[in-house]
């Protein structure tokens, strides 16, 4: 069996990996897919943690993060369409209607 | 050995799949990657012994919340993402140094032993296997963890009522 060690940095490099897609990329849609990406890099943590000190309580917890990942894709895609319906596009740059 | 060659496959897939995410210009084929990515981490968590969490993975991650994301791409017909100066001067850059920031902190973090000391606990795999893994966590939805349980259904009811409202059309 792998070493803890290498499950954490596969766990980091999935959340940086989303952290540099919330950055670069301009798609809405897009965007919310590497917030599931750091949430799954958090996830694969917790239960590694888990395993390796003979605890629930990681496994309990990505259960939790599942459904509040459902709950954040169902809402954060129902306002996306409602972007869609109003300005014609998804691209975060053209959503300015607060600026001045 | 064999199971620690197949850590690696999986850590490659997971990878691949999630650089594809983020490298990918069309939407589609980048919410088809993350598919990949999270069929990979279903199959780490099955070398870590979650076996209701890798399930879990496949069927609500891997499939419904990914199916949501598909219609959506589909529904508003998303094609690529136009070839156009990003707002920001330099926000790939950007992008990079705070990933490797991130990164690097993670792993300062991760590397240090100091969340592996303390005592351990009370589900050694032994336990876990003779007691099966469904039941621990189905007991403990409804004992330890009943109150996040409840808030748990709280907050998708929650999410329903909101999604419904917020993408209905406004009748006039």
């Amino acid at each position: 069996m792998a070493p803890l060690e290498h499950y954490l940095i596969l766990s980091a490099v999935l959340f940086s990996l989303g952290v540099v897609g919330v950055v670069v990329r301009r798609n809405a849609i897009v965007v919310i897919l590497c917030i599931e990406l750091m949430m799954n890099g958090a996830n694969l943590a917790f239960v590694a943690y888990g395993r390796f000190l003979d605890s629930m309580a990681g496994q309990m917890i990505v259960f939790f993060v599942m459904a509040v990942a459902a709950a954040e894709a169902a809402i954060g895609l129902a306002i996306v369409v409602l972007i869609y319906r109003n300005r014609e596009s998804t691209d975060l740059d053209e959503i300015n209607l607060l600026k001045l | 050995m064999a199971s620690s060659l197949f850590f690696y496959f999986l850590a490659v897939v997971t990878t691949v799949g999630a650089i594809a995410v983020v490298a990918f210009p069309s939407p589609l084929y980048s919410v088809l990657a993350l598919i990949l990515t999270f069929l990979g981490l279903a199959g780490l968590y099955l070398s870590l012994h979650a076996q209701f969490v890798a399930i879990v993975q496949v069927i609500i991650y891997a499939s419904a919340i990914m199916m949501l994301f598909l219609f959506v791409v589909m529904l508003i017909n998303l094609g690529r993402e136009e070839k156009r100066e990003l707002r920001l001067p330099g926000q790939k850059l950007l992008g990079a140094i705070a990933g490797l920031a991130v990164f690097s902190m993670l792993l300062k973090v991760f590397l240090s032993t100091s969340l592996m000391t303390g005592k351990k606990g009370s589900f050694p795999p032994e336990r876990v296997s003779e007691l099966g893994n469904t039941q621990i966590i189905g007991n403990l939805l409804l004992t330890d963890y009943v109150l996040p349980f409840q808030a748990m259904g709280v907050l998708l009811f929650v999410g329903i009522v909101g999604a419904v409202v917020l993408a209905r059309r406004r009748s006039r």
